[in-house]
């Protein structure tokens, strides 16, 4: 009978426990009662004077801000965050990690779905058409005029992503594109110059080959596994992913995919070109290119920091080699406001801050390697300063002149599905690319059409 | 001559032990030598396997890198709850299933085949939006309710207490004793091993749980060590991989530790065949 009751009493206690552990943490914005009470509470301990002559206008708001960033960089948003609350007295913003971009947008899905989700995120820019056609982001046009942003404040080649159906729906926030990072040291061994176009990349990359009886130590370049750098490619072939009435994937039958990736193949078979395995890809190539195995790297701007801190070769930066032209795409995210926000206003005036504030976003922009991303940035003084350190950033900046997004659409998500097997199905298990390709279009053209 | 063909198959089968061996051992031993490198270290290719100066101050950083103790904390009292109310449940349930003939058993038990079956990925939205909708959100309730049962204990159980003889069970009644009692004194003694395999494996799978805490919990207040130890990763760029390491030695010790203590029962419980 003791055991019996020990372990009833165990139970109940672990059981309230647990019912108690959460609900003193972050109060939500999605749950009326916990707002409600969380403001009483606030407002009591709100009390001087002029405030309380006022009290509908002195509760303490709070905000939840989701975000995609671990790591040294979850550190400065984290950062960024309290620097707002410091200087913002009656907002609180709440910032929390929900994992990597795509398990962030499983998050949001979920909690909209439910009615507790935050007031505003980070949202990788390929989703942002995808759920502002489930009509679940706020229109930003309004609050841009209440603090007078304008549209033109921003770097246009980032803005790509932040329109849907005409509506303003997102603005840039950690925005970062491909680019090519270049061991100057192994090539000035060889004399050669920084590769512009294909035709000198295959070169220069075929010449930088070193062997050891069979085994190769040295390749010529490499890059992740991602969409982004054949999306790159087929931009600069002067086509691209999707045409403009969405209905189809014009790089198929205009020969430019075939182009792409018999290119990429044939640097591969020489072993100009190491395609790495999809598992944590980018960092075994970062890693390569760290320990001079490679001597050109296509990679996130993301990664120039890293790379500056703990290279010892001279290393630079440059525009990804031309085809027919240059360009790139844009990646990382941007930050949306949700539409099931309670309170609109104190989530603008945390967004508005974070993109006008030389205390905002800048400092973690400037931190992590990320693309300034408006004029404003690129003209204060810790990006002036910063690109005079590090000319290698300027750079990034500078091929924005040639962004380019061509895989906007709604279906982009699953569609990227299916471009992922078709590349490994080219990269790993060297299928016929025609057939491939054609198969790919195939259904990219089903998902399109739903 | 035939005395050295017993050696040699003794010799055979030492080397292969110890093959197996290295195979398990060697990732947690390339762990624990990550966790003592310098992040340059970590890079290198060859890869290090001995650092040259042990880096305690990873732990530190990992540890200082969030809450980890509001991790810890989390993490312990969901993984208890779990085992606790498991044992509650799945006892009774086994019992009945083993001795008790009843209507509808045979479907009671198709319906715990069938709760094994459903992966948590195909649930969890559903179970999300009932969580949010009984207001539990924000606690550490839904990372607990969802698993108050285990199949794989019935089974495990059930098949244990029907090796019991129905001679002792008659003879308990005989003597007047609930069934309570004949639960309490008579079955669960004999079961010991199976209990603690039971136990063992509900904490190893709740305590390294990542997807289901993830996706339930959407504040860091209610977030066990696994969702914090991963969020050192970062998102773009290079992780380090000297802190994450540290991190998982954290993670992992107190598994060891449980079964260092509970590995005697384990063995017991799948070796044991029944001798009556």
């Amino acid at each position: 009978m003791k055991k019996l009751s020990l372990t009833i009493v165990l139970t109940l206690m672990m059981t309230m426990l647990a019912a108690c552990g959460g609900s003193n943490g972050n109060s939500g914005n999605g749950n009326s009662n916990d707002t409600a009470s969380n403001q009483q509470a606030a407002s009591v301990s709100n009390s001087s004077p002029t405030q309380n002559a006022s009290p509908t206008t002195t509760e303490k708001k709070t905000i939840d801000f989701w975000h995609s960033m671990g790591g040294a960089n979850g550190e400065r948003v984290d950062a960024m965050v309290q620097r707002f609350n410091e200087s913002h007295d009656h907002i609180e913003v709440v910032a929390t990690f929900q994992g990597g971009y795509d398990e962030t947008v499983t998050k949001l899905q979920q909690s909209i779905a439910s009615g507790t989700g935050p007031d505003v995120s980070m949202l990788e820019r390929a989703y942002v058409q995808m759920f502002s056609d489930s009509e679940v982001l706020a229109d930003l046009t309004p609050f841009m005029q209440s603090t007078g942003l304008e549209e033109s404040a921003f770097i246009e080649g980032l803005m790509g992503h932040s329109y849907f159906n005409d509506k303003l729906v997102s603005l840039p926030l950690n925005r970062s594109t491909p680019i090519m990072h270049v061991n100057k040291s192994i090539l000035g061994e060889l004399n050669l110059n920084v590769p512009t176009t294909w035709e000198e990349l295959k070169t220069v990359t075929n010449a930088v080959i070193q062997k050891n009886g069979n085994d190769i130590t040295r390749y010529g370049m490499s890059m992740p596994y991602d969409t982004w750098y054949p999306l790159a490619m087929i931009t600069q072939s002067n086509s691209s992913f999707f045409d403009e009435e969405g209905t189809t994937v014009p790089f198929v039958d205009d020969g430019t995919g075939e182009k792409v990736f018999s290119f990429l193949k044939d640097l591969q078979s020489t072993g100009a070109l190491f395609y790495p395995p999809s598992a944590d890809s980018g960092n075994i190539v970062t890693g390569m290119f760290r320990e001079g195995k490679i001597a050109i790297l296509y990679q996130s701007t993301g990664s120039i920091g890293g790379l500056i801190e703990n290279v010892d070769f001279d290393y630079v930066t440059a525009f990804l080699p031309q085809n027919d032209k240059f360009a790139t795409p844009t990646g990382g995210a941007n930050v949306v406001m949700l539409e099931g926000s309670d309170d609109k206003d104190a989530a603008w005036e945390f967004m508005n801050w974070m993109l006008t504030n030389d205390q905002g976003a800048l400092p973690f922009i400037v931190d992590s390697g990320y693309l300034p991303v408006t004029h404003a940035m690129i003209e204060s003084e810790m990006i002036k300063s910063q690109w005079e350190k590090e000319p290698v950033r300027q750079t990034a900046y500078e091929q924005l002149a040639y962004a380019i997004d061509t895989n906007k659409d709604i279906a982009w998500p699953s569609i990227m599905h299916e471009f992922f097997s078709a590349i490994e199905a080219i990269m790993y298990d060297s299928e016929d690319i025609p057939s491939t390709l054609q198969t790919f279009k195939k259904e990219a053209e089903r998902l399109l059409a739903e | 001559m035939t005395l050295l063909v017993p050696l040699v198959q003794r010799v055979f089968g030492v080397l292969f032990k110890l093959l197996l061996l290295m195979i398990f051992v060697f990732p947690f031993l390339w762990m624990i030598s990550t966790s003592l490198q310098t992040f340059r270290e970590t890079l290198s290719y060859p890869p290090t396997l001995v650092p040259a100066v042990p880096q305690f101050i990873n732990y530190m950083t990992a540890l200082e890198a969030g809450p980890f103790g509001t991790y810890f904390k989390n993490s312990i009292i969901i993984t208890l709850s779990i085992i606790v109310i498991q044992m509650l449940v799945l006892i009774p349930a086994a019992y009945s299933f083993a001795k008790y003939k009843f209507k509808g058993s045979g479907l009671l038990f198709s319906f715990v085949l069938l709760a094994f079956m459903i992966p948590g990925q195909v649930t969890f939205i559903p179970v999300y939006l009932m969580m949010s909708d009984w207001g539990i959100g924000r606690t550490l309730l839904p990372q607990i309710i969802p698993f108050m049962t285990n199949a794989f204990g019935i089974f495990l159980l059930r098949q244990y207490f029907k090796q019991i003889p129905e001679e002792l069970i008659e003879a308990a009644r005989l003597d007047n004793a609930s069934e309570l009692k004949i639960l309490m004194k008579l079955m669960l003694p004999m079961s010991k091993p199976a209990l603690a395999t039971i136990a063992l494996f509900s904490f190893v799978s709740h305590w390294n749980d990542y997807f289901w805490p993830l996706v339930m919990t959407d504040s860091a207040a209610v977030r066990p060590l696994t969702i914090g130890i991963s969020m050192l990763r970062e998102t773009e760029g290079i992780s380090n991989w000297h802190v994450i390491m540290a991190g998982n030695v954290i993670l992992v010790v107190p598994i060891l530790l449980v079964y260092i203590f509970c590995s005697k029962q384990i063995v017991k419980a799948f070796v044991y065949s029944g001798i009556k």
